[in-house]
């Protein structure tokens, strides 16, 4: 990881200055932008392996920024948004943002995000392992069996579906529509209540405690994200 | 020449002087032809008696004509046939004359009455049709209900000098009278009869008694409903009706159309506002928090190092530290309210389980709530239920965030839902002194406290903010005190129609059992 370039995009100077410090002492080396179009150009010259995005740049929309980044490279995305954009964050995971974390956030989640989002970008090797384990919970692809403290789980077709997007996606906000255009294929549109229902299947049969999950979380009014 | 007098207005209205005029004309006929009554030209005198009743029929109309036509004929026997200055016949044929001449001038004059009939009556049609235009014309024009009023009391004034009053409905349904301006001497208006005219879309006829005429109420009817009522006092004798509904027709188009636009301008201030709102909202909301991030993330930085702080300075940097996350949560808060109190609130809502919010809300206070353990109970069998997962969240968050701060530490946190009928209920109960019992209302308020000035932190917003999003879910909300010690807010969310799921077949494929 160490060495690895981070662009940051962020037009707060006091915020640049706190997380490029954090990024510093965590072996990184930092690039900072201001605008959404120098981050653009930035971007195109040095080719990070991460960028920090904050949503509210003074030149635009943090979608926009995220879609023309997209066209060309598929590092890593971390969105940085006030708590009210609940809204606004969906419109820019789906434009193919990796993350987000909500301001406040402490340089332990900053970093704990920043991590996962390098690995991931480095290939998937959670995705491509046949046993994935979290919990009690063990699954394994080659035979399509999931069990639970050693007790084969019961699921069907599409909580199996649903389990296998989650894994591979592992760490990654996963939005409604993302999920449901993965799970259910284009049909799935509106039908958003499934999902829930479908999360709920999982977190009663995978879960110790459903109404509090360590696994399968909620980002509410986005989507949901696996912890593994 | 002729079309001008048939088309001039009747100006011997009163019926003594349009028979005076039969029998002047008659009169002055025999008079002018009298000097040469000695040249016994009878053919030409019957030519000019006959010419007399058809002036008389022009100007006087029918009755007149028939006066005219016998008179002649008397005074073409009586002055003009020998033997004269007497009523017998000397010649046989003469009275065959009489007869023929009697016939040709009462057919000559009903005709012609008849024709000088119509010939008004189609004037006066054109003449309310013109107006009719017009007054089309000026209610396209009309950008308030009192212009129409206006329009539609100087065309009836004008037409008939007959008064009107224009009724339509205030914003709470009430039917009120617009402008008035041309009332005049309109009788009191029959209550009973103005509303079936509203409910109604045929017009309805008020034979009043004392001196006045009929007051017709015409229902303004629109496309969607009606719009009104058009009140007028007419006394005409011939049937108005299409007329009427042609006016009615008119009338209501017009006021429809200024409902229209008044809804549309409505919604047009009402988004521009909500746009402004919302971008006020947010750039304080950026502003507010971009230095609370800074400070928040700073003093962090100073706390992780490197270098390692010393104790004390570690624990100044920690208190910094955590104040700005309060400072920041607070200003949350006050901006949910300023979103929730400064108009409609918007609804994202959506069909969703209620355990996936609370789960959600449990996780983002995390070691607020250290200390507390939870238990949650009958969230499992919910149905689901339409809301707005994010405000519903804060609920949550802000029910959880007081129990535990209200609560001796290690008192756990029960959240227990309860099925009704059209209902869920959800009652966040936890331990501790419970709310003053004559405050249990008041604790909702803005800049609430159950307890006045204690040492917990917190400002009063939380419990407004809550019943704020379950008022505009069509919930309510309600605090008490457990009779077992402790505090209970419980709200309700109703329970609508869920969409329906349909249950997938069981099973997993490749299934080792």
């Amino acid at each position: 990881m160490t060495n690895a370039m981070v662009l940051l995009v962020e037009d707060e100077r006091e915020i640049r200055r706190f997380v490029r410090h954090a990024l510093e002492q965590e072996g990184l080396r930092v690039l900072e932008a201001e605008t959404r179009r120098e981050g653009l150009l930035e971007a195109g010259r040095c080719q990070p392996a991460l960028v920090i995005l904050d949503l509210g740049l003074p030149d635009g929309d943090g979608a926009k920024f995220v879609e023309d980044f997209r066209t060309w490279s598929s590092a890593p995305v971390l969105v940085l948004s006030a708590r009210s954009g609940e809204y606004d964050k969906i419109g820019v995971l789906d434009a193919g943002a990796d993350d987000y974390l909500t301001k406040p956030f402490s340089i332990g989640e900053l970093l704990a995000r920043v991590r996962a989002l390098l690995r991931r970008g480095r290939g998937r090797p959670d995705a491509e392992a046949v046993r994935v384990s979290f919990g009690e919970v063990e699954v394994d692809f080659s035979v399509r069996q999931v069990t639970r403290g050693g007790e084969a789980v019961r699921l069907t077709p599409l909580e199996y579906r649903l389990l296998a997007v989650l894994l591979a996606n592992a760490g990654k906000v996963m939005t409604h529509r993302q999920l449901l255009r993965e799970v259910w294929g284009q049909a799935g549109g509106d039908n958003s209540h499934y999902l829930r229902i479908y999360v709920g299947h999982l977190r009663h049969k995978l879960e110790d405690d459903p109404a509090q999950p360590r696994h399968f979380l909620t980002e509410t009014g986005v989507g949901y994200r696996f912890h593994l | 020449m002729l079309s001008s007098i048939l088309l001039s207005e009747d100006p011997l209205s009163p019926p003594w002087r349009r028979y005076g005029l039969a029998v002047l004309g008659c009169g002055a006929v025999a008079a002018a032809l009298w000097p040469f009554s000695d040249q016994r030209d009878l053919p030409n005198t019957v030519m000019c008696f006959l010419l007399a009743v058809v002036a008389v029929a022009v100007w006087a109309g029918r009755g007149p004509a028939v006066l005219a036509s016998v008179l002649s004929v008397a005074l073409f026997d009586f002055l003009f046939v020998p033997p004269r200055f007497s009523f017998e016949v000397s010649h046989a044929p003469h009275v065959f004359t009489f007869v023929v001449m009697l016939t040709v001038s009462l057919i000559v004059g009903q005709l012609t009455a008849g024709l000088r009939t119509q010939a008004r009556d189609a004037a006066r049609r054109e003449r309310v049709a013109l107006g009719l235009y017009g007054l089309a014309r000026e209610l396209a024009g009309a950008v308030a209900v009192g212009q129409v009023d206006e329009c539609v009391g100087r065309f009836l004034w004008a037409q008939w000098r007959a008064p009107c009053l224009l009724v339509l409905p205030a914003a709470d349904g009430v039917l009120v009278p617009v402008g008035g301006g041309f009332a005049g001497a309109m009788p009191a208006l029959d209550d009973d009869l103005l509303r079936q005219a509203y409910a109604g879309s045929e017009p309805l006829t008020a034979v009043s008694g004392a001196g006045s005429g009929p007051v017709h109420y015409l229902p303004l009817v629109g496309a969607t409903r009606n719009r009104g009522v058009l009140v007028l006092a007419l006394d005409e004798g011939e049937d108005l009706g299409p007329l009427l509904a042609a006016l009615a027709a008119l009338v209501s188009t017009a006021v429809e159309r200024l409902h229209f636009v008044e809804v549309a301008q409505a919604a047009q201030l009402e988004a521009v506002s909500e746009r402004l709102r919302s971008s006020i909202l947010s750039a304080l909301s950026h502003d507010v928090r971009t230095p609370l991030t800074a400070l928040y993330g700073l003093a962090d930085s100073l706390l992780l190092g490197p270098p390692p702080l010393p104790a004390g300075a570690q624990d100044i940097a920690r208190a910094l530290r955590d104040q700005a996350l309060r400072l920041s949560g607070m200003v949350g808060k006050l901006l949910d309210m300023a979103r929730l109190r400064t108009g409609p609130v918007s609804l994202r809502k959506e069909w969703q389980p209620v355990e996936e919010v609370v789960g959600a809300s449990l996780k983002l206070l995390g070691s607020a709530l250290e200390g507390h353990p939870v238990r949650v109970t009958g969230l499992a069998h919910l149905p689901l239920l339409e809301f707005d997962a994010v405000l519903i969240e804060r609920v949550f968050c802000n029910l959880f965030e007081n129990a535990a701060k209200y609560s001796p530490p290690g008192a756990p946190i029960i959240l227990a839902a309860t099925l009704g009928p059209a209902l869920v209920e959800l009652r966040v109960m936890s331990g501790g002194s419970g709310f003053p019992p004559d405050r249990l209302q008041e604790v909702f308020g803005l800049f609430e406290r159950g307890q006045a000035e204690t040492a917990v932190f917190g400002m009063g917003i939380g419990l407004a903010i809550c019943r704020a999003i379950v008022e505009a879910h069509g919930g309510s909300i309600r605090a008490f005190n457990l009779p077992e010690g402790g505090a209970c807010v419980a709200f309700s969310l109703p329970l609508g129609n869920p969409p329906l799921i349909e249950s997938e077949a069981l099973l997993l494929e490749g299934e080792g059992e």
